[in-house]
């Protein structure tokens, strides 16, 4: 993203091509297959929480360990990665420009990256190793 | 509307909240005693309120994502409605985050 100086025309000119037709519209597309996935997601994480909520480690490999269960959950835990991904890269999107912009997307896609890595490998842990 | 910004909060709130999620995820695979410690943080009455404001944050997220798909067909978007449609979002929320607390936790 280059550094450009944003007024109310520039945003307003269809022939200033400001913002990045493709990737935006990806990245729209995205955010909504995802969101729609999350549904999926929450009513997943509502039923696992409030199942193990304070378990001991026996229960959590009985239930999350059931490749059943632990598959899909760590699935749905990158797509949520995705997700929040692309919703700080709008909000970032909305406050920074240029090199600013480039670094806190570096930062953010470091967070998510470990997110998803930490969380699938240890559900992975949970189903295959116990 | 404050919903809209409310949709951008409770988002960063939970991408931050994440971090709970896979330590708890992590503390199971670890063993027993890293989970006793995540199990007790969590059963604190700060953990409860924590995860009290998670839940709601979860519900008032989908509840104004939900919103913008219906936004997305060009609905509901007139003066009047789409105030209608905010605090629509927001009992939402409140009776889910009730509901589900109630049920797994305060009765369960």
């Amino acid at each position: 993203m280059k550094e450009q100086i944003i007024t109310r025309d520039v945003v307003a000119n269809p022939k200033t091509k400001y913002g990045n037709a493709k990737a935006s519209t990806r990245h729209f597309i995205t955010q909504r297959l995802t969101g729609a996935i999350n549904v999926l997601f929450i009513l997943f994480l509502v039923f696992i929480v409030a199942k193990l909520a304070g378990a001991d480690r026996a229960d959590m490999v009985a239930t999350i360990g059931n490749g059943w269960i632990g598959l899909p959950l760590a699935l749905l835990l990158v797509i949520v990665t995705i997700h929040m991904r692309n919703g700080m890269r709008d909000t970032l999107e909305d406050y920074f420009a240029g090199r600013a912009y480039s670094t806190y997307m570096t930062l953010n896609t470091l967070f998510c990256v470990v997110i998803a890595v930490a969380g699938v490998a240890a559900i992975l842990k949970l189903v295959f190793w116990g | 509307m404050a919903t809209s910004i409310l949709h951008r909060a409770t988002g960063i709130a939970m991408y931050a909240g994440t971090v709970l999620l896979v330590a708890w995820l992590g503390a199971a695979a670890i063993g027993q005693d890293a989970l006793n410690v995540v199990n007790a943080i969590y059963g604190s009455w700060f953990g409860q309120l924590v995860l009290f404001g998670f839940t709601w944050a979860m519900f008032q997220h989908l509840m104004s994502g939900l919103r913008h798909f219906i936004w997305d067909f060009a609905v509901m978007m007139e003066p009047g409605r789409r105030e209608a449609l905010g605090w629509a979002t927001l009992a939402g929320s409140v009776i889910l985050t009730l509901l589900v607390w109630t049920v797994f936790v305060w009765v369960g």
